[in-house]
């Protein structure tokens, strides 16, 4: 566990609120992540998890409420400007480029950070002599390499996205994120449909990432990756915060324990 | 430079195919970010009519004819991408439609350009062989480039989940944008050079079954490589010819042979069933398009053919 004391809020939500046809997936949520923790969502099926990933990263708006990233209001941004300002996210469902190679894929990530606009990214493209690679394209596809060394993925590089085994797709996932260099990332389940050998690694993965300065929120159904790596966790039911705590904390609640009553999980 | 050295027959023929490769080319630009549009030939109306009026009313050369057509259609094509952006699958099929069928409407109102009677007596270019091949070398180039290139590769991620690219920090709208003003800027080149080499042309010149042909070309040739739209307007052009040249080869044959065999026959039934000149070459597309959608739904080139190719070559260049 980190000293909570001294990092300061990287990302403050105040009373976000978002309704689907008069459901209330998010209702009034309030809550801050500070810098360099790990800070888990948790809460049953339909809480309203994935749809905070969706509002934090822009990708749904949200009705009403606030999300300041690093000081910054970023409410009406949109997603990829989001992703500039540094927050990047993978997917519950992955939602990798099928066609692409494995390479290729982490290199769209590092699209953003290489180009400050199309016409450069155009320019680039087209300012060079036939068949060969620009020098801005090199340094793309060394960290793009970089990135899947780190992730044990360097071998697969020409494969396509989409041939590869299911935990290596999330892996990828987790690659493509970093290659936008956030401050911020936003993991939604990505143990899921990992065996627990896969699952340990992620765990190590996870932590390493958080030691390279990115504060992380874990959206994640594996108690036991939860409560081991998390700094701070938040419990979500039908869209509100019942509980905020350290995982020890948390374990004790009896309005968490009451929310998965009937669940058959360990907390 | 090449109108010493062709027949008219064969130069014109030339000329028709290439201006249709850059068409296709003008399909494959908004195709690489996944937008599918049938309005292109509504695009190569615009440019057109820009061009043809620039050298008539107006007496100014080619050149700048040729660049104020491509100017112009891509003016609007960003124009009509803006709500474009909005849409995806049959809605923008059906947008790019309306708009192609406006574009008609115009040229047939607007008495300016001939209204009904149609554009007469657009100067004729001779050059027009050299100019469609220059383009086209110049294109095939250019998406040489942005295949290699990361804007190319964010086009690719756009086409294949729009969502996922955003969030990964690219500006799907402009890459999009970026994509269909492009497209329509190819569309009206290829405008320009038809109308300056027919040296007439109506409000039907550039109709529906134009962006249909067009949209044929890059499924036969396939649209996930920069050769697809060349390999499929030249395959498609080359059939009318290749059915000529057999109907030669079979006035060769015995009289008495086809008579047991009734060769001519069928032949006769199979050009007339094929013969792009005609109307039933619509039915013909229509066949081509199920056998290929069965055969090879990804086109006659694809990327991963390519890499085979580039890898044998490579294997046989190293043993």
């Amino acid at each position: 566990m980190r000293d909570s004391v001294a990092s300061r809020v990287c990302l403050q939500i105040e009373g976000l609120c978002k309704r689907f046809d008069g459901f209330a997936a998010l209702n009034d949520l309030s809550m801050e992540v500070r810098e360099g923790h790990i800070h888990a969502l948790i809460g049953p099926n339909g809480a309203g998890k994935t749809t905070f990933f969706n509002v934090v990263t822009g990708v749904l708006p949200a009705d009403t409420g606030r999300i300041v990233f690093n000081g910054q209001l970023v409410d009406d941004a949109r997603p990829y400007k989001r992703t500039l300002k540094g927050i990047a996210r993978t997917f519950q469902n992955i939602r990798l480029f099928p066609h692409l190679t494995v390479l290729d894929t982490v290199m769209i990530g590092e699209h953003c950070r290489a180009y400050s606009s199309i016409w450069k990214a155009l320019g680039d493209a087209v300012l060079h002599p036939p068949f060969g690679d620009s020098s801005t394209e090199r340094t793309i596809r060394e960290g793009a390499m970089d990135l899947l060394e780190f992730l044990g993925l360097a071998g697969k590089c020409d494969e396509k996205a989409s041939d590869l085994p299911y935990g290596e797709q999330r892996k990828l996932e987790l690659a493509r994120a970093l290659a936008t260099r956030p401050q911020l990332l936003l993991l939604d389940e990505p143990a899921a449909g990992m065996n627990p050998r896969e699952t340990e690694e992620l765990d190590e993965v996870i932590t390493r990432i958080r030691d390279r300065g990115v504060t992380i929120i874990l959206v994640e159904h594996d108690m036991k990756l939860v409560m081991g790596i998390s700094d701070r966790v938040t419990v979500l039911n039908f869209g509100t915060k019942i509980a905020e705590g350290t995982p020890e904390e948390i374990q004790g609640d009896p309005a968490v324990i009451e929310a998965y009553l009937g669940e058959d999980v360990q907390l | 430079m090449f109108a010493g050295l062709l027949d008219g027959y064969t130069q014109s023929l030339l000329t028709f195919a290439g201006i249709h490769v850059i068409a296709a080319y003008s399909f494959y630009a908004p195709y690489k970010t996944g937008q599918v549009s049938l309005g292109q030939a509504g695009f190569m109306a615009v440019g057109a009519y820009a061009a043809a009026i620039l050298t008539q009313k107006f007496g100014l050369p080619f050149a700048v004819a040729l660049l104020f057509g491509g100017a112009v259609a891509g003016i609007i094509g960003v124009a009509v991408g803006f709500p474009a952006l909005r849409i995806k699958g049959i809605y923008l099929l059906l947008l790019t439609l309306g708009f192609a069928e406006i574009i008609s409407v115009i040229a047939l109102s607007w008495e300016y350009v001939g209204g009904a009677q149609g554009f007469r007596n657009i100067s004729f270019n001779p050059y027009t062989l050299d100019y469609v091949v220059g383009i086209i070398v110049v294109l095939l180039l250019f998406f040489a480039r942005i295949e290699r290139s990361s804007l190319g590769r964010a086009m690719d991620s756009v086409h294949q989940d729009e969502t996922a690219a955003e969030v990964m920090g690219i500006d799907v709208v402009r890459v999009k944008l970026l994509a269909f003003g492009l497209g329509a800027f190819i569309a009206g080149l290829a405008g320009a050079l038809y109308a300056h080499h027919a040296t007439f042309m109506d409000s039907t010149t550039f109709n529906i079954m134009l962006g249909v042909e067009i949209l044929m070309f890059v499924v036969v040739g396939g649209g996930s490589t920069y050769w697809g739209p060349l390999v499929g307007a030249l395959a498609l052009n080359a059939i009318p010819e290749v059915l000529r040249a057999l109907r030669e080869w079979l006035e060769l044959v015995p009289v008495e042979w086809t008579k047991a065999y009734p060769l001519d026959r069928i032949y006769d039934f199979l050009y007339g069933f094929l013969d792009f000149e005609n109307a039933k070459r619509l039915i013909a597309y229509g066949v081509i398009l199920i056998i290929m959608m069965i055969v090879r739904p990804d086109g006659l080139l694809t990327r991963d053919s390519l890499r085979r190719l580039r890898i044998r070559r490579w294997k046989v260049g190293h043993a």
